[in-house]
Parts: C-alpha cells; sequence; structure tokens
C-alpha cells in the first residue's frame, strides 16, 4: 500500500490540532460561528500568509470541528469566469446540500488569478461574495516579502471579505509538532536535529514535515550528523560558490548579482559570511570596515523585517556587495591569517611550510618540530579550525567552515534548562530579578560548587537544587 | 546543614541594622512609628540597600511574619503588565488581619517597564491604594512617568563609601573565618565599587576558591572566570589582534554563560573606560559602542554587531602599535 506522505498523514483532524496562529483562529472560527445567527456582513474570509502555515488546513479542521461540507474549488483550475460561476454559482445559493448538511465554499490558490487576465475571475468572485448564501473562504499565498504588492492588487476582494493573515509558525511550536510526529511513527530524534529541521523551515511546517520525513524515512535514530550529511553538504557548496565569486568580483554590479542568485537565504548568506570573514581578511582595517558592513547589511534587513518594508533590502544588498564583497584589497586572504595567527602564539615560521591547495592551506613541518612544539602548533590550528592530516603528515586548515547552528539557537536546550530553573531559585531567594541571577550569581554558585563541596551543600540545600542542578553547577 | 548565599544571610533584618543610608533609614523609621506609609519610590545603583531598606521596614512594621503581608514582583521577570495587574488584583483585594490597614507590594526594575505599562501600573496603584501600598524600586527615577513620581515619596540611595563596603566585609569575613588581606580587600572593592551584593558574593567566591584564604591574586583569578574577567580578556585579545580568539570568547560569553548583549556591551563600556589608550581613542570607542547599544534595539543580530566591535578594538590596537598612523 502506498503510503500517504506525512504532511498528509498527519495533516489536522480538528481545530485544536491546528499549530499556531491562535488570534487569527479564533476570529476565523468567530466569523464562522456568526453564520448560525443568520447572513453576516462580510459573506467571505481571505486567509493569506506564507506557505506551510496551516491555511488550508484550519479551513478543512474548521469544517469537520462545526459539521460544514466542504466545496472544494482552485481559483488556478478554473481560469475562466464562466466556469467559475457555473461551478459556484448553484453552490452559493444553496445554504445546505441535499444531505441536510450546511454548505462551506474554499477558493483556494487565489494567488494564481492574475489580476490582469483574469479580470474576469476576480470580478466573479466578487459578484460571488456580494450574493452568496452560504460563507466563503478565500486561501491566497502570499509571501512576506510580496505582501505589500499583493495587497494592492486584490484591494477589492481585501474590502469585501474580512481578511486574516496568518503568520510563519514559531520555531518551538514546529519543534513540538515533529516531535509528536516523530514520535507517533516511532523514531528517535535528537532534540538538535528538530530545532534545526524546524529552524531551517522558516515557520513553514509543511515544509518541517516533508523534511523530517526525508530525513527519517527507513532509520530509527536520527543524530545531528545524519541531517548535516544530508542538507549541509548541499548548502555548503552554494556557500563556497557564492563566497568565492563574491571575494572576486570587481565591481558592486557583479557583486550584486552573485548574491541574488544564490540558492543560500539572506540569513544563511549572513552567516556563512560573518563565520568566514575573519578568515579571509587578515589586514585589520579591512576586517573592520567588512564586519561593520556586515552588521549594517544586518540591520538593513532587520529595519525591513520589523517595518515589513522590504524595499529596505536593497540597501542590504548593498552593503554585503560593496561592503564585505569588495573590502578585499591588501589582506592575503587565509595563508596571511594563519601566518598572523601562528606569529601571535609565539610560534617560529622557519620549520614550516605553509603553502595554499585546494583543500585549504598546509602547514608542513619542515623539519623535526620536537613535542612541545607540535602540540603547540596543533593547538593554534586547532583554534583556526584545522587538524592535523596524519597521512600527509601535514596540518590543514579549510577555507570555509559552516556557521555554527547553535549560534542560531543561543544555547542548548539543556543549559537553558539548567539557567532557567538555578536562575529563578537565586532570584526568589536573593530578591533580584532571573536576568540578574544569570549575569551576577551563577558565575558566583559556579565557582563554589566547583571548589568548596561543603559550602556548595549548604547552599544547594538552601536553594533546594536537585541532583541535577548540582551535578551541573559542579562541572567545569 | 543548609546556609544562605552571605549576600542573603547578612542582608540587615531591621532598619536598625542598616548602616548607611542614615538619612533615608531614618524617614523609613518614622513611617513605621506613625504605622503608615504613602506609596514609595526608591531609586539607585545595584547593591546599595534598596530593597533591604524595604524588607526591613515591612519586618519592623508587621514583626518576624512580615512576608504574608507583602509581595515582590520583578518587572523583568514578569510577562507584561496585564500579568502583573492580575497579581495586584489577587494580593490587594483584601485588607490585612491586624493593626496595619495595608499591604506592600514591592516592585523591582520597574523603571524597565514601558510608559505606557506604567501608566496601566499607575491606574492599579490608584485603584487597590486602600488596601495596598506599593513600593516601587529602579535604577533610574527619570525612567518612571512623571504621574507615577508625583503620587510616591522618592528615596533617593547613593553608592556606598569605599570605608561602608569595608567595613561590611570585614565584619562577614570574621564571623565566616575568612583571612582576607589588605589588597585582597582593595581587589574585590576595586571591581564592585560601591555594589555591596557584589562585593560580598565575590568575596564568598574567592573564599571557597581559596580555602578561606583571600588575596588579590585569588580575587583576580575568580574574577577570570566570572563574566567581567571575560570581558576584559576579550578587549584585550581583540587589542593585541587575536580577533578569532576574541571572538571565541564573545561567543561563549552569549552562548555559555548566556549573558544577555546589552550586559556584555555594558561590560565592554566599562573596561574601554578603564583602558590606558588615548582619550582620543577613548571617545571614538565609545560613539561605536553607542552606536551598536542604538542597534541592539532595532533587532538586529547582537552578535555580529559585537564581533564588529571587537573588530573596530583589534583595529584600535593596530594603530597603537603602529604608532597611530590613521588615529582619529
Amino acid at each position: 500500500m502506498e503510503e500517504q506522505p506525512w504532511a498528509e498523514r498527519f495533516r489536522p483532524r480538528t481545530i485544536r490540532e491546528v499549530v499556531g496562529n491562535e488570534e487569527a483562529k479564533d476570529r476565523f472560527l468567530e466569523w464562522l460561528r456568526s453564520w448560525e445567527d443568520g447572513i453576516p456582513e462580510k459573506r467571505a474570509a481571505l486567509l493569506y500568509g506564507p506557505p506551510g502555515v496551516g491555511k488550508t488546513s484550519l479551513v478543512v479542521a474548521a469544517a469537520n470541528d462545526l459539521g460544514y461540507d466542504l466545496l472544494e474549488v482552485n481559483a488556478s483550475d478554473y481560469r475562466t469566469a464562466k466556469r467559475l460561476k457555473e461551478i459556484l454559482g448553484r453552490a452559493s445559493t444553496q445554504q445546505v446540500t441535499v444531505t441536510g448538511r450546511r454548505r462551506l465554499i474554499l477558493i483556494d490558490e487565489l494567488e494564481g488569478l492574475s489580476s490582469r487576465e483574469d479580470r474576469g475571475g476576480v470580478e466573479t468572485i466578487l459578484d460571488l461574495i456580494r450574493e452568496t448564501r452560504a460563507p466563503i473562504i478565500l486561501v491566497a499565498t502570499v509571501y512576506t516579502s510580496l505582501r505589500e504588492a499583493w495587497e494592492r492588487k486584490l484591494r477589492e476582494l481585501m474590502k469585501l471579505s474580512l481578511p486574516i493573515e496568518l503568520k510563519p509558525i514559531p520555531v518551538v511550536e514546529v519543534a513540538e509538532r515533529l516531535r509528536e510526529i516523530a514520535s507517533r511513527v516511532g523514531v528517535e530524534v535528537e532534540e538538535e536535529v528538530l530545532e534545526e529541521l524546524a529552524i531551517r523551515s522558516e515557520g513553514d511546517l509543511r515544509t518541517a514535515i516533508n523534511d523530517l520525513e526525508a530525513v527519517a524515512r527507513g532509520r530509527r535514530r536520527i543524530t545531528l550528523q545524519d541531517l548535516e550529511a544530508l542538507g549541509l553538504r548541499d548548502r555548503q557548496l552554494y556557500a563556497e560558490e557564492a563566497l568565492r565569486r563574491l571575494f572576486t568580483a570587481k565591481t558592486l554590479q557583479e557583486a550584486k548579482g552573485i548574491i541574488s542568485s544564490t540558492k543560500l537565504n539572506y540569513d544563511e548568506l549572513i552567516d556563512w559570511i560573518y563565520e568566514n570573514l575573519p578568515y579571509i581578511l587578515d589586514d585589520p582595517r579591512e576586517l573592520s570596515e567588512a564586519l561593520e558592513a556586515l552588521a549594517r547589511a544586518d540591520i538593513h534587513k532587520a529595519r525591513a523585517e520589523r517595518s515589513q518594508a522590504y524595499r529596505l533590502l536593497k540597501y542590504m544588498f548593498d552593503e554585503l556587495a560593496g561592503g564585505v564583497a569588495l573590502s578585499l584589497e591588501r589582506s592575503q586572504g587565509l595563508l596571511g591569517v594563519v601566518e598572523r595567527h601562528l606569529r601571535a602564539m609565539g610560534i617560529p615560521l622557519s620549520p614550516l611550510k605553509l603553502e595554499e591547495r585546494p583543500e585549504g592551506i598546509s602547514i608542513i613541518p619542515v623539519r623535526y618540530l620536537g613535542r612541545d612544539t607540535w602540540r603547540r602548533v596543533n593547538m593554534a590550528v586547532r583554534s583556526l579550525g584545522g587538524s592535523w592530516d596524519r597521512e600527509g603528515r601535514r596540518w590543514i586548515v579549510g577555507y570555509l567552515r559552516p556557521p555554527r547552528i547553535a549560534l542560531r539557537y543561543w544555547w542548548s536546550r539543556e543549559r537553558r534548562r539548567m539557567l532557567k530553573s538555578i536562575s529563578s531559585k537565586a532570584a526568589s531567594r536573593m530578591h533580584i530579578s532571573t536576568s540578574r541571577a544569570i549575569r551576577d550569581v551563577i558565575p558566583i554558585l559556579k565557582i563554589i560548587f566547583q571548589s568548596d563541596p561543603e559550602m556548595a551543600e549548604g547552599i544547594a540545600e538552601w536553594m533546594e537544587l536537585d541532583g541535577d542542578e548540582v551535578k551541573w553547577l559542579s562541572k567545569g | 546543614m543548609s546556609s544562605e548565599m552571605w549576600a542573603e544571610k547578612y542582608r540587615p533584618k531591621s532598619l536598625d541594622e542598616i548602616i548607611n543610608q542614615e538619612e533615608i533609614v531614618s524617614r523609613l523609621k518614622r513611617f513605621v512609628e506613625e504605622r503608615n506609609l504613602p506609596h514609595l519610590l526608591f531609586v539607585g545603583p545595584a547593591g546599595v540597600g534598596k530593597t533591604t531598606a524595604i524588607l526591613a521596614l515591612a519586618h519592623d512594621l508587621y514583626g518576624p511574619e512580615y512576608r504574608n503581608y507583602i509581595m515582590e514582583l520583578n518587572a523583568s521577570d514578569e510577562r507584561g503588565i496585564n500579568v502583573i495587574r492580575e497579581k495586584v488584583k489577587f494580593f490587594a483585594r483584601t485588607a490585612p488581619i491586624g493593626d496595619v490597614p495595608f499591604k506592600i507590594l514591592i516592585m523591582d526594575e520597574a523603571d524597565s517597564l514601558t510608559a505606557e505599562a506604567q501608566h496601566a501600573l499607575r491606574r492599579t496603584m490608584e485603584r487597590y491604594t486602600r488596601t495596598c501600598r506599593f513600593c516601587l524600586i529602579g535604577n533610574y527615577s527619570e525612567r518612571i512617568i512623571e504621574p507615577i513620581q508625583s503620587r510616591c515619596s522618592i528615596f533617593r540611595f547613593s553608592p556606598l563609601s569605599e570605608e561602608d563596603v569595608k567595613r561590611c566585609l570585614r565584619m562577614i569575613a570574621e564571623k565566616e573565618g575568612v583571612e582576607v588581606s589588605p589588597d585582597g580587600y582593595d581587589a574585590i572593592y576595586e571591581e564592585s565599587r560601591g555594589d555591596l551584593r557584589k562585593a560580598i558574593n565575590l568575596l564568598q567566591a574567592a573564599a571557597a576558591a581559596s580555602g578561606r584564604r583571600v588575596d588579590a591574586d585569588v580575587v583576580y583569578a575568580v574574577l577570570g572566570r566570572v563574566s567581567p574577567g571575560r570581558v576584559r580578556e576579550m578587549i584585550q585579545l581583540s587589542l593585541k589582534g587575536e580577533f578569532i580568539e576574541a571572538r571565541e570568547l564573545l561567543r561563549s560569553l552569549l552562548i555559555d554563560e548566556g549573558m544577555a548583549a546589552e550586559d556584555v556591551l555594558r561590560m565592554i563600556y566599562s573596561e574601554v573606560m578603564r583602558l590606558d589608550i588615548p582619550e582620543r581613542l577613548k571617545v571614538r570607542l565609545s560613539d561605536a559602542i553607542g552606536e551598536v547599544d542604538y542597534r541592539l534595539t532595532q533587532g538586529s543580530r547582537p552578535e555580529i554587531q559585537l564581533s564588529a566591535l571587537l573588530a573596530k578594538l583589534a583595529l584600535a590596537g593596530e594603530e597603537m602599535r603602529g604608532g597611530g598612523a590613521a588615529l582619529g
């Protein structure tokens, strides 16, 4: 038997199962329930938002819960006004179906309707809404970045209906839903994997579930390494390509072209650049200027997102292209960075041969280093993310390092949980806020717990710390 | 056996035990005698006795069971003014039993509330004024809206003097059997300034780390393991041009220690101001820090902003080594 895709199999059947967007859900249900007292002022609701946030699911679940018969059409399947009218005209003038159940009309994929070519289509829908005796629900997938343009385009539809915006699902809720699904299909998934999938989905639950299915199929257990093996490799290739081209770009125009054509999203691009800049620019002035440009790019991006004024994104492009990409002039790249770093660690360069190789900077000892020097070089190399290549008898420092996932996620779940519980215990006993407790008290507690067991024991009892908390404070 | 953190253990229980802030204490004592209280607003820097004063006042007013008559909220820990309002409503609904007709609600970090939330708070204060007095605590009175200020008696707490801090540390060291050298006291004071809570915490950590024999070296070793010391190290690494290492340390502060970017920035600022570098450079760096401070409010990613600042420090270090070629 062909199994359904998970996104379908785990589609919510009831409104309670629909994840996120509580406020939008309430408004939608309130409107739908108002039909029980007669035809309301707004005869249609328009659900819109980015993909995978549960627009269609919400309608299907609501129809289930409130006992409606759902008549579903795709706006883009019925391009001509005539067809729409034929299909919907009759349905919309009858409140109940032949079986006596109330009817609900869902017009999906409204975004497929182009205002110019389908002028008639929009008109027909407008007419339908004016006359309908059954609730009509319009559903449109609108990418956040295109929202303004789209709202302009469908102004009339928005005016005549009750517009309800659905927003991307918060990371924690996506992760929670993935956890549920994983446990229902009996796959053991590392917490970090769930978080990473949730972050990558950018609030698109369907994509997150699809990704989970892709990595989980045929496995009993998924670790972060499995995930990285599957997904990160592509990103790494895209990123290497983009960064290599960026830093060899000669003009602003060229650099902008590279940025807009990369398959990475802006956050990823900024992450990759951020992670790698200090390994590309060894000249302090160039590094400082490039990081400042990156910081400014990030500001423009944050402003664009906060104010939903996406025209501001072009300044982010300029900073990334002009400020970051064209910053490379004097710097010698990774070779210069490695040299500078070794020198700063007090390591003599004379017994070492440094070379640019396709796989990275190779560092070959040209004579016997002695244990102590070898160790010091090894430590310096490792702090640059490089390692000893046993076979080639050399160290290799790779050109690019992937951004650390943890950074986007702050700190691990365990650490977060510990900090939270210990700091709230400290806060209430010491009459301070939890954030002050994290900042001022936890470091002090750590020192006490790591050096004076007797004092620690007394404090543990006073604070009513549990075994895990004591252990966490006591480890180095 | 259960034992409190020293900062708690040696917190004065009664107004009589408070050794400093004499003028404030004497005014508060008068309220206790009259068994009446206006709304209070305590402002001043951290660790100077604001919370201690109101707890001691409550103790003197209600007796040893004073905890039944007060509620402590920390504005920065509560989720929004509505939650606060609900809690206040629940607490202030009933008048207390006994000869004092009101309870006391203590709201710490009240200055972290938005102006809008403060207006809502003011309405709540008015509604329950018969059964409940409010004691608002904060660092800056300018951040408290005028209508609240005008309804409160304002008490301004000043930082403790070096002498007061050291006297208090000496008393604790003696009772806890800790030997502290004079330069040990100097080091603790130097780090904590007039913040007594910080000073006592530092003393306790230093005592734990040294088998109760504290000198300046011990204090500095302990500081190297708490945030200010690590921030200092991060700045030194940047100035030396070790940007990659400095960034690692920054990450560790933000990620491992869970510090807020604003706190890291505040520490960077106070460290930079203490650096032995040309004044002109200090001003330039202050400007850069101020810019980052503003950007943090704009929703940009803190780590990138702070890293850009570290790169500026690295550049400043380079310029100083290069004879200040492009300074200014």
